[in-house]
């Protein structure tokens, strides 16, 4: 069954590949270049010195500005969600900063900060940092009130309830937002690159579109969309390690 | 035959009305639970039996009236005493194992490493589930479940254990088998007893006394003395003359409660 699926999502890849291959072939337009040729571009600017200066570049923001929203978002939302007179003051306040497009702090960063790699750090930790921050909030809300009398029947100090009660408890709720948060620090590296950089990898698809470097432009796409497959495949991986008790115990609940 | 004299737990005309709605839950409760005595209170569903246990073991703030254990005003939960409640899935923390679970709350006390090892392992044996002890809680049925809840409970040595409907979430046959645990465990580790339940069978046949509640505004009816003596058997007590004359008169009161006006001592 596994095997069946497998390859049936193969197939359906290599149709479409071949469909767009012949169409390509069959148009001759230079803006929609042949599989073939973007993928042997692919291969010669990516296998080479290219992906150190312009994909590690991008990584690197990247992860910078991903571990600074996981880890405000993550402490300032547990902490948030797990004292409520404190969650009523700021919930109004949260709701409307999220509501903001992350995209459209960036003019704000350029202008603050300047262009160089802390505004591109920044910009993504704040697009990154609402997901995380509300879902932990609400993760740290759902702890269940018996849970939260037992930790107070066994004398838990307030601390150590909150690190080895609610956080824990808080987890799946605090992995939806880490999951949100990595797709959009993704976005947000991407669209910062593009407006003020010098080198990564949105830079280097802009640049390739300006200088009618076609196949250049479409690698870098090909590029961004195996480097956000690896991404979430490595998050699912550490996510099923972390919450298996949660998964577990939904599996037998359901 | 089990219980002693001394007075261990002393619940003086309790009160608790909410602050939020002005509901008032209990109007006036005065018990007595003495060492290692089983006292059961039984009333008809919404008489605001979890809110009593709650404010009894200091999770609640009585508005008027007191607790006290062991002649010390309970203000916040003691370590004397623990509450085990009815929703084991929810009390339980499923990211521990079950030795994790029971271990949980030791680390409170400073015990050594093989100290608390030792203790979780005998409060694992002493409900039965020492090959258990890696699972998972959400591995086991309900029952176990709730097993492991009053391990937990039991490893941490308090005085006297709170038990708030805990077999009402399992199977009548597990039932019995976690009734007769209890029993079991208040010989064996000597801890006192105080049950919360809506089943006047279980109440009668777990207890040495009984206290009846009306509806809320709760006040206690009547009590009971259950004198069927320290050995309890499921089929023996429960076929006895004075069991059945006792949870008759006891189905009786609740099902035609007083008014509470004229309850009100």
């Amino acid at each position: 069954m596994k095997v069946r699926r497998t390859a049936l999502g193969i197939a359906t890849v290599v149709v479409l590949l071949a469909a767009w291959e012949l169409s390509a072939r069959l148009n001759k337009t230079v803006y929609v270049p042949p599989v073939t040729a973007i993928a042997a571009t692919f291969v010669h600017e990516w296998f080479s010195a290219q992906f150190r200066d312009q994909a590690l570049p991008s990584l690197l923001r990247m992860f910078a500005g991903y571990a600074i929203a996981s880890t405000c978002g993550v402490a300032v939302g547990v902490v948030i969600g797990a004292y409520r007179p404190l969650y009523r003051l700021v919930d109004p306040v949260l709701q409307f900063l999220r509501a903001i497009p992350p995209t459209a702090i960036i003019p704000v960063g350029i202008l603050l900060i300047g262009i160089g790699d802390t505004m591109k750090i920044l910009v993504i930790a704040f697009g990154a940092f609402w997901p995380i921050l509300v879902n932990s909030v609400d993760g740290a809300r759902s702890v269940p009130q018996e849970r939260l009398d037992t930790a107070r029947i066994f004398g838990l100090s307030r601390s150590s309830t909150l690190l080895t009660v609610i956080f824990p408890s808080a987890l799946p709720g605090v992995f939806a937002g880490l999951r949100t948060g990595l797709s959009i620090a993704f976005i947000m590296i991407v669209v910062s690159e593009m407006i003020g950089s010098t080198n990564g990898l949105g830079y280097y698809i802009l640049q390739a579109q300006r200088t009618f470097a076609i196949p250049e432009m479409y690698g870098g796409i090909v590029l961004l969309a195996i480097l956000g497959y690896c991404l979430n495949a490595g998050f699912v991986a550490v996510e099923h390690r972390i919450l298996a008790w949660h998964h577990g115990q939904s599996a037998r609940t359901v | 035959m089990n219980a002693g004299t001394r007075v261990l737990l002393d619940v003086s005309g309790l009160q608790k009305r909410y602050d939020s709605s002005g509901v008032v839950a209990i109007e006036s409760i005065t018990l007595d639970v003495k060492e290692r005595e089983f006292v059961s209170i039984v009333g008809p569903s919404g008489c605001g039996k979890t809110t009593l246990l709650k404010t009894i073991c200091g999770l609640l703030r009585p508005t008027a009236g007191s607790v006290t254990l062991d002649g010390k005003l309970v203000t916040t939960p003691p370590p004397e005493m623990v509450l085990v409640f009815q929703d084991y899935a929810r009390s339980l923390f499923p990211w521990l194992t079950v030795a994790g679970n029971v271990r949980f709350p030791l680390k409170k006390k400073n015990l050594a490493g093989a100290e608390s090892t030792r203790a979780v392992g005998a409060a694992l044996a002493a409900v039965g589930l020492d090959r258990f002890a890696k699972q998972y809680p959400w591995q086991l049925s309900g029952g176990m479940q709730q097993r492991v809840a009053i391990a937990r409970a039991v490893a941490f040595r308090p005085e006297i254990l709170l038990l708030d409907e805990p077999f009402a979430s399992v199977d009548a046959l597990t039932r019995a088998e976690l009734e007769d645990l209890t029993l079991r465990l208040r010989d064996e580790f000597g801890i006192t007893m105080l049950l919360v339940t809506h089943d006047i069978d279980e109440a009668v046949y777990l207890s040495d006394r009984v206290f009846v509640l009306s509806p809320p505004p709760s006040v206690v009816v009547r009590e009971f003395a259950i004198p069927l003596g320290g050995a309890r058997d499921q089929e023996a007590t429960r076929s006895d003359p004075r069991f059945l004359s006792l949870r008759n008169e006891i189905h009786h009161l609740i099902g035609r409660p007083l008014p509470a006006a004229e309850a009100v001592p």
